[in-house]
């Protein structure tokens, strides 16, 4: 397994472009979906924001449902895609880790002043908690949105328990996901953080911040000196012309599924040498040469 | 005032051998055991007997429906908070006497609609009160599932759970749920910012129902001018009647089919075209299902999970092939 880095632009891949679809396809019907499922309570036209240019339509029930199920069948498609491909590919870099609510307590500190972070690995151990409690929050949304749609369509009269069940469950991890949407954003926002905001539109985060903060993740794998960019595909021409890149790295294949990342896994996590890396980190600051370049 | 229901199959074949042992069956229609197992009721309102009462003070059915029903609605907290922004409270519990409308103390009214059928003048009273559609938006749709259609073809709000956001109100092509602000659960959370009360509506006298007992509307009808039975029967009668008397129908079709079905001697369009429209006043027009243009989206969504199963499974198998052939090709 392999990380794609580019030393001439100071980047390297945190994402392919498949796990950049995922994510927007999540992000942006989750968003869809809180806001026609917050239209779906009766406020709009009591909020007066039916008034609001564009917004006629939230007044109306009917029409932020077909919203709502439009939406739903991005936000389950991309959800049931997410679990199947990743988990028959056994990409497990999301997944939490033994020690993780400890690390994340510690790192958190830090942004507070108290300690010095960890090396991190791909990812923080917070996120890897997020990202579990996240998915816990998605499957009950779908879960019980399902149950709530069958009802619509073919069953009004099922039983009152499990609609009673599936509304209110619904309405709660409804609130939730918008907590974990506010809490996602701001943890983006905190400045130790903000390097990564980079990689989940281009696919790439720069490679000191990388070098630095997630030794782990660059240590221990295979690294390819540059990359295919999402951004900008064509300067890869130029750099084979210059010598830049070693070409047949730049396979065809898996750059197809994950440009940014050729020979990475699909969620880009490092698998081999695991178990080395994490008994031997490398901790550098930026500027420093890496051993893995 | 909990009127939940919960009319199981069992509960049902009791309550309909309690019926027949009282002697009512044959007169109020009250379903038979054998059809009774199906659970599904419906309600028939034959308007070539309903003479609106003329004789009393108000129609039989009024009286009975507020009997049973006005008592129980608690009374407003008083003063009742001012919601925010629309500053609109909708208190009845000082016109509780209303019967012209359809009012939370008042779940059902008469309408009177008089035609010139070709010279001939007909005068026609229609009872009006919640229709039980088959697939009620109202009761699908509530964020709360307070209104909830229940096997036995009723659909009820449970006061308890209601927030009085009127949403029932506004999907209802017949706008009849009505609002009394100042009581619920509302006023426990936050009561000027979130609902406004409770929506009140015919719950097809639920509670007698699940005693055996027949609605109350029905069982004071003076003319025989309602009834109730399992749906297949009811609606077979209905339709035999309107052949009969070269009549019409009404709430078969309407918002995808209903659990009431009006027999007409005069067609509904001209009946609504005569009556009283306006909030608390239903039409008799055609109305559609709007929620119907939603079942298809609905059903790509249930199919969603197959779709990303199916594309998961495809791309890591891909995903995977291509790596043993570049394994492979490596050597």
């Amino acid at each position: 397994m392999s990380i794609s880095i580019n030393e001439e632009k100071n980047r390297v891949v945190r994402h392919g472009m498949l796990e950049l679809a995922e994510h927007w396809a999540l992000a942006l019907s989750g968003l869809v979906l809180l806001l026609s499922g917050l239209f779906e309570l009766p406020m709009a036209a009591r909020y007066k924001i039916t008034a609001i240019p564009g917004f006629a339509w939230s007044g109306d029930f009917i029409s932020s449902l077909v919203i709502h199920y439009v939406a739903s069948v991005v936000f389950i498609v991309a959800a049931f895609f997410h679990l199947f491909y990743h988990g028959l590919l056994h990409d497990e870099g999301l997944l939490p880790q033994k020690g993780d609510l400890k690390a994340s307590v510690a790192v958190i500190k830090t942004f507070f002043g108290k300690g010095e972070e960890p090396p991190f690995d791909k990812y923080l151990p917070e996120q890897r908690l997020a990202y579990l409690g996240m998915a816990v929050i998605i499957a009950g949304i779908i879960l019980t949105g399902l149950v709530k749609t069958y009802k619509n369509i073919y069953a009004p009269d099922l039983s009152h328990t499990l609609i009673l069940w599936s509304t209110w469950l619904h309405n709660i991890f409804f609130v939730l996901f918008i907590l974990a949407f506010v809490g996602h954003i701001g943890a983006i926002i905190l400045k130790p953080n903000r390097p990564m905001v980079r990689g989940i539109f281009t696919g790439a985060v720069r490679l000191d911040y990388a070098r630095h903060r997630h030794p782990l993740w660059l240590s221990g794998s295979d690294i390819q000196e540059a990359y295919q960019s999402p951004v900008k595909a064509a300067d890869i021409s130029a750099l084979v012309e210059a010598g830049a890149v070693v070409a047949d790295h730049i396979t065809e294949g898996e750059s197809g599924e994950s440009p940014a990342s050729p020979g990475a896994n699909a969620d880009g996590t490092v698998e081999t040498n695991k178990a080395e890396t994490k008994q031997g980190p490398t901790h550098e600051l930026p500027g420093e040469k890496s051993t893995n370049e | 005032m909990k009127t939940k229901l919960n009319m199981n199959r069992r509960r049902f074949l009791k309550s309909v051998t309690a019926a027949a042992m009282i002697g009512t069956a044959g007169v109020l229609n009250v379903p038979r055991t054998a059809e009774a197992g199906e659970g599904k009721l419906a309600t028939l309102i034959d308007l070539t007997r309903c003479n609106g009462c003329i004789d009393r003070a108000a129609p039989a059915c009024v009286s009975a429906c507020k009997k049973v029903k006005a008592g129980r609605l608690p009374e407003p907290v008083d003063p009742i908070p001012i919601p925010f922004p629309t500053r609109k409270v909708e208190d009845w519990s000082k016109k509780k006497e209303v019967e012209s409308r359809l009012t939370p103390y008042n779940l059902i009214f008469v309408q009177k609609a008089e035609v010139d059928m070709g010279g001939d003048k007909k005068t026609v009273f229609i009872p009006r009160r919640c229709m039980h559609c088959d697939n009620p938006a109202c009761a699908t749709l509530c964020p709360f599932a307070a209104n909830h259609k229940f096997e036995n073809g009723a659909v009820v709000i449970d006061p308890d759970t209601c927030f009085g956001g009127a949403k029932c109100q506004t999907l209802c092509p017949w706008q009849i749920p009505q609002r009394q602000s100042g009581i619920g659960v509302y006023l426990k959370v936050v009561p000027t910012l979130m609902g406004n009360g409770i929506m009140v509506k015919c719950d097809l006298c639920s509670d007698l129902l699940k005693e055996g007992k027949t609605p109350a509307c029905i069982e004071a009808c003076p003319q025989k001018a309602m009834s109730i039975g399992p749906r297949k029967e009811i609606y077979a009668k209905a339709e035999e009647l309107a052949k009969k008397i070269g009549g019409y129908l009404y709430g078969k079709t309407e918002n995808g089919g209903t659990g009431t079905l009006y027999v007409s001697s005069v067609p509904f369009d001209r009946l609504d075209g005569v009556i009283r429209k306006g909030p608390g006043e239903p039409g008799l027009g055609a109305v559609k299902r709007r929620m119907a243009g939603t079942d298809s989206l609905g059903k790509a969504v249930l199919a969603a999970p197959a779709i990303g199963i199916a594309a998961g499974v495809a791309g890591a198998f891909a995903l995977v092939s291509k790596r043993k052939a570049r394994m492979k090709k490596e050597g």
